[in-house]
């Protein structure tokens, strides 16, 4: 099955079957909406043809909290570096039992000392959002190299302030001794306001992925390494939720902070279309567990992946 | 002891979970059904049940008896029906079934290639629903039949799976009736029909799936209540229903949808082992009329990208 690319990327005016695209686009964009009011959360989406570079948008140039999103900023600057020679994926550390970043998975949930490579504590960093092995790339490239090489790929309004450490520090104040799920405290958490934290767009997240894909973001084995680690994430209930097709393959990473769900991630279908998609939410609940929350994200990205596949085929 | 009996009366107390009401089902009284109960446990040496003030709970022993108890039941079943069949002379009765909606041109097809290959077998053909041919190839009422997938495959054996294709009914007159074949795409924003969810829940999952995989999310699926009202929903253009090719009502035209994105998965069963002669004959009858007459394709070869959550290596 082969689609027929070429009426999508021959836009001309007033061309009618052209019109029925946009019109297509249009209506989705109001479905996507109406799926995000549905879930009970305010949503920020970003999908890209990586073939055609047609494009969806909901408020894809605001400013959103990334969380764990941003570890992809983190993972394509450590294999651009391997790329360009100037630090070693196989080199192995050491990783004392002590002193690692807090979480419920990977390495920060495990208690001995370890001894791994940079390129599988990326692969931690990817398959369960693994802080503790964050961190220790986070140290070894320093917030410098990571936010210059989102600069050198264009993305100027995607800024790291803090590691993975500093930012559960900063919650945590917040939080003290109340509880996380009480409104009055989530209202006051600094790491929800994107001025305060790690922050991007949903637009420069696509544009890192397709970067990433299309070979610019890390060149040769080094890209293919690190696409393969992205579909190796383990979370099933997000991105990948919306495509249950055996035939589509999902790659992805996630971000949650209190209220907020997110997850960006490259979809391919079998008849070689590839898409880009960022999604991020936050839910006017505060419910630590909310699948409704987290399907919603895969819903809307289907939706908007159908509208971009349809203006390719008209 | 009559063994069976007192498996029967276990088998209705451990399903109802209450002693009076697995009483009312054996049209029993219920002092007579509690001294069995007793007698077996007595037999067996084993309590089968925790009698508690609201009712009563099979004990983990009692668990293990009842999938043998009712396996033995279920051959004493078989038994019972072979032994009719030879009292009255039929055993040179093969008795077969097939879906609803298989067509009568493949239909004939297998009636006449059963008659060619097996001239000395009467066949016994009915048509019934998955799950009731499920049931009663258990039972041995029915030794082969036609069968739709996803169909509970314990204790089956299967030929090899077809593809049967589902097209469009639409009125004459409406939108898209003028051209030759249809895109999944296409029916989003409209009303479908399919059939009623509660008769073959999994089919009617992997029909809505099927669609999202290729670009249609519909907004409204209609459980249609009878076949005169799929039909008086179709006519007057509010609707359009997914069914195979069929002959249409007057008023209606059915059309193929591009690239066959749509199948119901078909392939003959009869109960593992006991693939007899006539069985046999039937079952290639079967496969050679489907593909040659009623319009059903192989299994297409179709890519598959397993997910980390599916834990099992491929």
């Amino acid at each position: 099955m082969t689609r027929d690319r070429a009426a999508g990327e021959r836009p001309s005016p007033g061309d009618r079957s052209n019109d029925e695209g946009r019109a297509g686009i249009r209506a989705a964009r109001v479905r996507i909406a109406a799926s995000f009011a549905g879930a009970g959360v305010r949503g920020w989406l970003h999908a890209r043809d990586l073939d055609t570079g047609a494009e969806i948008a909901l408020g894809a140039d605001i400013p959103v909290s990334t969380g764990s999103v941003h570890k992809l900023c983190l993972l394509v600057t450590l294999f651009r570096e391997a790329a360009a020679g100037r630090i070693e994926l196989a080199r192995r550390m050491d990783l004392s039992a002590d002193g690692r970043t807090v979480g419920r998975a990977g390495l920060s949930a495990m208690l001995d000392a370890a001894r791994l490579s940079l390129r599988d504590l990326a692969y931690l960093t990817v398959a369960v959002s693994d802080n503790a092995a964050a961190d220790v790339l986070w140290d070894e490239l320093g917030l410098e190299t990571v936010n210059r090489t989102m600069a050198d790929l264009g993305l100027t309004r995607t800024v790291a302030v803090h590691k993975v450490r500093d930012l559960y520090a900063a919650l945590a104040e917040d939080i003290g001794p109340d509880s996380p799920v009480d409104p009055v405290v989530v209202a006051r958490l600094r790491v929800l306001d994107p001025a305060f934290t790690n922050r991007s767009t949903a637009r420069e997240m696509t544009t890192l992925l397709a970067a990433l894909w299309q070979g610019g973001a890390c060149p040769g084995e080094s890209g293919a390494a690190l696409r393969r680690l992205l579909g190796l994430q383990v979370w099933p209930h997000r991105l990948a939720s919306g495509f249950p097709f055996d035939d589509v393959r999902v790659h992805g990473k996630t971000g949650t902070l209190p209220t907020m769900r997110h997850e960006v991630g490259v979809v391919e279908y079998p008849d070689g279309g590839r898409y880009a998609i960022a999604v991020f939410t936050r839910a006017a609940s505060t419910s630590i567990t909310l699948p409704a929350a987290d399907a919603v994200i895969g819903t809307a990205a289907r939706l908007a992946v159908d509208a971009l596949r349809n203006a390719a085929t008209r | 002891m009559d063994l069976l009996g007192h498996l029967r009366c276990f088998r209705a107390v451990a399903e109802k979970r209450h002693f009076g009401r697995a009483a009312e089902v054996l049209r029993i009284a219920q002092p007579s059904l509690s001294q069995r109960i007793r007698r077996l446990e007595r037999e067996l040496g084993v309590t089968l049940f925790d009698r508690g003030p609201r009712g009563v709970e099979l004990t983990p022993a009692g668990a293990l008896l009842l999938t043998q108890a009712e396996e033995l039941l279920e051959c004493s079943t078989r038994l019972l029906a072979t032994a009719a069949d030879l009292r009255s002379g039929r055993a040179g009765t093969l008795r077969a079934a097939v879906p609803p909606d298989l067509g009568p041109a493949a239909l004939a097809a297998l009636l006449t290639g059963f008659e060619a290959a097996s001239p000395g077998t009467r066949l016994e053909l009915r048509e019934l629903p998955v799950d009731a041919v499920v049931r009663e190839l258990a039972q041995s009422i029915v030794d082969v039949a036609v069968v739709r997938h996803p169909c509970p495959a314990s204790g089956l054996a299967f030929g090899p799976v077809l593809h049967q294709p589902l097209g469009v009914l639409l009125a004459s007159g409406s939108r898209c009736a003028d051209r030759p074949e249809l895109a999944v795409a296409e029916l989003t924003g409209r009303r479908l029909v399919l059939f009623p969810r509660a008769s073959a829940p999994a089919l009617y999952d992997e029909v809505i799936t099927a669609l999202s995989r290729h670009g249609c999310t519909p907004e409204a699926v209609v459980d249609p209540s009878g076949p005169d009202i799929v039909g008086a929903l179709v006519l007057t253009g509010s609707a359009v229903a997914l069914v195979p090719r069929t002959v249409v009502p007057s008023g209606t035209v059915w059309r193929p949808l591009t690239g066959t994105p749509l199948t119901w998965r078909t392939s003959t069963a009869w109960p593992a082992g006991h693939d007899g002669p006539a069985v046999r004959l039937f079952a290639r009858a079967a496969h050679q009329a489907l593909t040659a007459h009623g319009g059903l394709l192989p299994d297409p070869d179709r890519p598959l990208f397993p997910r980390p959550a599916m834990e099992f290596p491929l």
